[in-house]
């Protein structure tokens, strides 16, 4: 860790604010991680490939939906795990980043006939810029007032996204006409029309946003969150400009939740202003937690907690109440008992059951018996 | 623009739920002081007192007040019953996780709330203070006793909470708790009993909030439970310390939100005011601020 800082204090003095270089400052050392890089990348690249092939012809379409709708939330989720869990800035105003991507790109797909996957990049930029824009008075604090004021700032976008409403087709700069009869639906992109192709796209649309946390956290940036996390003070005697970084952070994290909103316009089609609410930061964050904001795999367990297991009760007529519950629980247990969420926690409790299962067999058999 | 006696009208409306905010602000960092949660279920708590109260009121034949005790004391033993379960195994770990872990809270009592009291299927439902009826007249404006009760109140317990924390041996130990716990403790000071206290304290004065509120803005569960959001708002300007400046902050929040009411083009903008004034009010208050070190954080 420590050698980790020094080295990322050179780099931050060498060339700051350059795109990082990855893979140059990392080949010395690649050797040591090949073992586990080469197995890993090939398994999450089988089952994503899995998934998209095979999801939209076994699943029904509401099923369908439900998936794309994961797929679109652990963007957001991997945004907020970002922050949350390598930065160590908990914010409670990213559902009303997501609002804001989802507003732009409404505007966007109405206004212009741009192609989707320019949509998506000016959505994510518009949001990087509004967001960070926000953020950066914020930034000056930390801990417990960081969060407090993006929760102000989440109720006050909300308020405001409320009031001007989000567009529906009409002129002007808010691009909402109340008297509009017939709501035109945000357009998909031309080769996703059908939701199992949306699906696919979101899907892909995903991957690329996870790509490109990953090679940030790979990367010089992520060394530098790392130190920032570990100790503020630290990383900042250790050279790194702890609020370039922090900004960078915020950043990214409103772009790809930029990106995110994007796909929620495509993939609702019609939005209002009860499609977001305050709530929904919280909840996020709450999920967050619960699949573990440590790790990109936590952010996928997230999204499927809080997108699956909602699609999955409501079609078991079960009511959306009880998944609040089971989330604010889930909240304190977590934060209690096993700080690093659901994807470190439960192969530990797989493995502590295994060996109790295991346990329970040796005693059966008297042979076992001197043994333990 | 809005007449003067608009202003008037709702410079009342204004002073009343700023008193709400105010006794609210005063619970929040009395407890923060004391055992340095930041507790963000106080609107659920207090909309799951007005809750019950509602539900004695109306299914019960409870008259008014023995069901406003009820929800003070269900918001009391609702926030002790939290702090006694989550309270000591959080104690030591960071502010921030103390707070989020209430939003866990929050959470619960959303859910089940909305699962007890679903506000679909157009049920709304209305908690109505019988002091509402009595009104009076300041000149050409009309004041219920509700509004007086609110500000009253807000008034009241903030003297009482500063005096109670200065003069008392139990406000001095939550004082001398919130400088270092380890210390307290070792001087012979009963922990345990003073966060309970603590506690109980807030939740009783979310439990009174909440019922004022349903009353002021409506009984909604969404919609008291954010209403934390302006409390927030206060005590941050008071940075989470000081009883006298939380209450000043949120008359003035109060006010400014009502008075916005009347000035169509902004009159939609009003729910922005507490954020709006939290964050220029932090701005300004952490602007040498570069960098924080420790564990309480700024």
């Amino acid at each position: 860790m420590e050698s980790a800082g020094v080295k990322t204090a050179d780099d931050t003095t060498a060339n700051e604010g350059t795109a990082p270089e990855v893979g140059s400052r990392q080949s010395p050392r690649r050797p040591r991680i090949e073992p586990r890089s080469l197995v890993r990348p090939v398994v999450i690249a089988a089952l994503v490939l899995l998934a998209l092939l095979l999801i939209p012809s076994i699943f029904s379409l509401y099923y369908v939906d439900a998936w794309t709708q994961v797929a679109i939330y652990s963007i957001v989720t991997l945004g907020l795990g970002l922050l949350v869990g390598r930065v160590g800035m908990v914010s409670l105003g990213q559902g009303a980043v997501l609002a804001l991507g989802a507003w732009v790109a409404a505007r966007l797909l109405f206004a212009t006939g741009l192609p989707y996957p320019l949509v998506l990049l000016f959505a994510g930029l518009i949001t990087m810029v509004l967001g960070t824009l926000v953020g950066l008075p914020a930034l000056r604090l930390s801990g417990l007032y960081l969060a407090l004021i993006t929760l102000m700032l989440a109720g006050a976008i909300t308020v405001v996204l409320t009031t001007i409403n989000f567009p529906n087709g009409g002129s002007g700069f808010t691009g909402y006409d109340g008297s509009t009869v017939h709501i035109p639906p945000i357009r998909r992109p031309s080769v996703a029309t059908t939701d199992p192709a949306f699906f696919r796209y979101s899907m892909i649309v995903a991957i690329v946003m996870f790509v490109l946390v990953f090679f940030h956290i790979r990367g010089r940036p992520g060394r530098a969150w790392a130190a920032i996390r570990q100790s503020e003070s630290a990383a900042l005697a250790a050279g790194i400009n702890t609020t370039f970084y922090k900004l960078w952070a915020f950043a990214l994290a409103s772009f790809v939740t930029g990106v995110a909103g994007g796909l929620v316009a495509g993939s609702f089609r019609y939005l209002n202003s009860l499609t977001f609410t305050t709530q929904d930061s919280i909840t996020l964050l709450a999920v967050v937690l619960m699949g573990g904001a440590y790790s990109m795999t936590g952010a996928v367990i997230a999204a499927f907690l809080l997108k699956f297991l909602q699609a999955l009760l409501n079609d078991w007529g079960v009511s959306p109440d009880w998944l609040t519950i089971l989330f604010g629980i889930g909240v304190l247990q977590v934060l209690t008992t096993a700080p690093r969420g659901i994807v470190e926690q439960f192969p530990k409790d797989m493995a502590r059951l295994g060996r109790l299962i295991a346990g329970l067999f040796r005693r059966r058999t008297p042979a076992a018996e001197p043994a333990e | 623009m809005p007449t003067w006696t608009d202003v008037e009208q709702f410079l009342v409306t204004g002073l009343s739920l700023g008193g709400v905010y105010a006794l609210s602000g005063v619970g929040m960092v009395v407890l923060y002081r004391a055992t340095g949660v930041l507790n963000l279920a106080f609107g659920a708590i207090g909309a799951f007192g007005a809750f019950i109260a509602w539900q004695l009121i109306n299914h019960s034949s409870v008259s008014f007040w023995p069901a406003f005790a009820v929800a003070v004391l269900v918001g009391g033993l609702l926030t002790l019953a939290y702090g006694m379960v989550f309270g000591p195994a959080l104690a030591l770990r960071d502010p921030l996780v103390k707070a989020t872990a209430t939003l866990g809270l929050a959470l619960i009592l959303l859910g089940v709330m909305d699962l007890l009291w679903p506000s679909s299927g157009g049920a709304s439902r209305a908690l109505t203070v019988p002091t509402d009826n009595n009104t009076f007249q300041v000149g050409q404006i009309s004041v219920t006793y509700t509004n007086v009760l609110a500000l009253v109140l807000g008034l009241v317990v903030t003297v009482v909470a500063a005096a109670f924390l200065r003069f008392t041996k139990l406000g001095t130990a939550m004082r001398a708790m919130a400088n270092d716990r380890e210390i307290t403790a070792s001087l012979g000071v009963p922990v345990r009993r003073v966060t309970a206290a603590a506690w109980f304290g807030c939740g009783c004065l979310a439990g009174v909030a909440g019922v004022l509120l349903s009353d002021l803005v409506a009984l909604d569960a969404t919609a008291l439970t954010f209403l934390v959001i302006s409390t927030l708002a206060a005590t941050l300007v008071g940075r989470l310390r000081s009883i006298p400046i939380t209450f000043a902050a949120a008359i003035v929040i109060g006010v400014i939100t009502a008075e916005l009411t009347p000035i169509s083009s902004l009159s939609t903008y009003r729910d922005m005011t507490p954020f709006v004034v939290a964050a220029i009010a932090l701005l300004f208050l952490s602007r040498r601020r570069v960098i924080s070190v420790g564990r309480q954080g700024v």
